[in-house]
């Protein structure tokens, strides 16, 4: 099979699209289901991300080791495994200190005390050069695998974070048809008689909300080796924003919402504007991204004054009793 | 010698032991009770005029009101080798578990949840709410089907499937959300206020059946028709406290404070 259709640039797009999509069908438990707002997403990504160069054994561009340096007894794909893994944790960790930390808090503690976590970590990457090479970034991260080409790396990796997000979508979807999804929306939208009913609200929301830092963690640790070098600009608000934006417009509150939402806003920015609209190429290094900042910025305002429904609407639990108990 | 009293009826049921616990707003003293047991007897009243602290009373039981001062405790029926159990040192959610459930004065639901779903997250029990057990649903729905049913044919709610429309069938809702909890001490806040009469008859067949099973019930009511007839005992409390203490008949008896408190007519009911 032909794969000459599919540039580098393209797998990357895709790439970027399916990674939002995870992102979206997290933040999705954490905003649509159990009511938390999260203003930090780019926070525990990013956490994920630099964690895993860190772990893996990346280096500043100029050769020399950062302070943390793993010897690790076994090479790729393994050592890239394990990394992952650990990465996974690191920013499940924060998640727990976090979901500590605002737990108790209402929607707009929440969100502050989110958007600080992500701030913290921005600056840590900035400033702690020994740790994070600071704005030198971190290099030497590479496919923990050849099997040819560039692209050839790159389009296995495309598969393997598919796989992942699918499944991250598939319990997603699984969530709302269980007791747990009841009991994450229950507690989302009336706390107190969640716990008259015996349900241990703050447990409930801090467990999930550290699972799903972890996931986007996880997210950002696969990020971290399709782009083979991290530096803090990576961690800019606007990841944060492009979720927000992109589950908010498909429907925060339905399970399909990401999935629209991603493909009309990161989809059409990252593949139908970035690789086929006709524009001059001084553009897209210099406009594009502000354009797009801006307009995602303004969405968020948007989004903020109206709270909007999104394309697919409100959560429909009648529809979803009546297909699985009947009338 | 309240305590006596304990110890000379035969307990059977779960008591709720009150002791020195008081409660105040911005200074004011709304709850003061030095002691007092409730569940003695099947159903008991809990009456008073509006503010006199009744609601406020019913929280610090539940632990959804931080007391300033005294303990709440649970006294288990004898025979009962469980063990009493401080509810004022546990936190709300715990409750429900030890079998102390409350309804709402205020309407309370969940905005998007339907029936089912309200009914389902009552009987769902912690190890069937696991993030993992994605599969869960349908054994859960298949093991309570029958008794929510039961309840939504009793009250006569139709549409399980939609959430509760009218304010009556969310207050109704409240009630069969605690029914399903099967409590062993059931505290109702109002249960019948704003149901038409047929339902408030239902609603004082359903107490008289749960007592009658052994659950200890304590009802808050205006209407002090439905407490005359349901009661065993009745409590009246004014200011904070418990003034009175007596059967129905010697309650009505106290005219003059019933009145006094109440306004005229009450008395005949
Ligand atoms: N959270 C609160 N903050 C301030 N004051 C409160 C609070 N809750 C209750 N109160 C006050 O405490 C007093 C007792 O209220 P409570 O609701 O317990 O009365 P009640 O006996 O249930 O009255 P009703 O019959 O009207 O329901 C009232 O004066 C009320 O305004
Ligand atoms: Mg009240």
């Amino acid at each position: 099979m032909s794969t000459d259709w599919l540039s580098s640039a393209l797998v990357f797009g895709l790439f970027e699209v399916v990674m939002y999509i995870g992102m979206g069908f997290l933040l999705h438990m954490q905003l649509g289901l159990a009511g938390i707002g999260n203003f930090g997403v780019v926070g525990f990504w990013g956490l994920g991300m630099y964690a895993y160069g860190i772990i893996y054994g990346g280096h500043a561009p100029s050769g020399t080791d950062l302070i943390i340096d793993i010897p690790w007894p076994f090479g790729d794909p393994w050592q890239a495994i394990a990394s992952v893994i650990l990465a996974t944790l690191v920013a499940g960790l924060g998640g727990l200190l976090i979901g500590w930390i605002i737990s108790g808090m209402d929607l707009d503690g929440q969100l502050v005390g989110t958007f600080g976590f992500a701030a913290i970590v921005f600056l840590l990457a900035r400033s702690q050069k020994g740790l994070t090479g600071s704005e030198g970034g971190i290099g030497g991260l590479d496919f923990p695998y050849d099997i040819g080409s560039e692209k050839a790396n790159a389009m296995l990796w495309l598969l393997v974070a598919s796989a992942i997000v699918i499944a991250i979508g598939y319990y997603t979807w699984r969530v709302h048809r269980s007791p747990y999804g009841r009991l994450l929306i229950a507690t989302g939208q009336n706390e107190p008689l969640a716990r008259s009913l015996g349900k241990p609200s703050n447990l409930t929301k801090l467990w999930m909300f550290t699972v799903t830092s972890a996931g986007m963690g996880l997210l950002g640790a696969m990020f971290a080796v399709i782009v083979h070098f991290l530096t803090p600009l990576k961690l800019g608000v606007d990841v944060t924003l492009a979720v927000i934006v992109a589950l908010i417009l498909g429907g925060a509150a339905r399970v399909w919402g990401p999935v629209i939402g991603v493909l009309l806003t990161v989809g059409l920015f990252e593949i139908v504007v970035q690789l086929y609209a006709p524009f001059p190429d001084s553009w897209y290094r210099q406009a594009m991204p502000v354009v797009k900042q801006i307009i995602y910025g303004m969405s968020l305002i948007v989004v903020l004054m109206y709270r909007p429904l999104g394309i697919l609407g409100d959560m429909r639990r009648d529809k979803l009793m009546r297909s699985i108990h009947g009338d | 010698m309240v305590t006596e009293a304990t110890d000379t009826v035969a307990a059977t049921r779960s008591r709720i032991q009150i002791q020195g616990a008081a409660k105040s707003f911005s200074g004011r003293t709304v709850v003061d009770i030095d002691d007092l047991t409730l569940g003695e007897y099947p159903v008991e009243g809990l009456i008073g005029p509006n503010g006199a602290g009744k609601t406020t009373l019913m929280r610090m039981i539940m632990h959804s009101t931080k007391l300033d001062r005294g303990t709440v405790t649970l006294v288990r029926p004898d025979g009962d080798d469980r063990g009493d159990v401080v509810l004022s040192e546990l936190p709300t959610y715990a409750m429900a578990g030890l079998g102390v459930v409350k309804t709402n004065q205020v309407i309370m639901d969940f905005e998007k949840l339907t029936m089912w779903d309200s009914m389902l997250l009552s009987v769902a029990k912690p190890k069937q709410e696991l993030p993992f057990k994605i599969f869960a649903e349908a054994p859960l729905f298949a093991e309570h089907e029958e008794e929510m049913r039961h309840y939504l044919d009793f009250f006569s709610l139709t549409d399980p499937a939609d959430q509760a429309g009218s304010a009556g069938e969310k207050k109704l809702l409240d009630i069969v959300r605690c029914l399903l909890l099967k409590p062993s001490f059931l505290l109702l806040d109002e249960p019948t206020a704003g149901l038409p009469d047929d339902l408030t008859e239902k609603v004082m067949e359903a107490i008289r059946l749960l007592a009658a099973s052994g659950t200890s019930v304590v009802v808050v009511e205006h209407d002090l028709n439905v407490i005359w007839n349901l009661s065993d005992q009745v409590h009246f409390m004014a200011e904070g406290s418990v003034i009175l203490q007596g059967t129905p008949e010697e309650i009505r008896r106290h005219e003059t404070v019933v009145e006094k408190y109440l306004g005229e007519g009450h008395v005949g009911g």
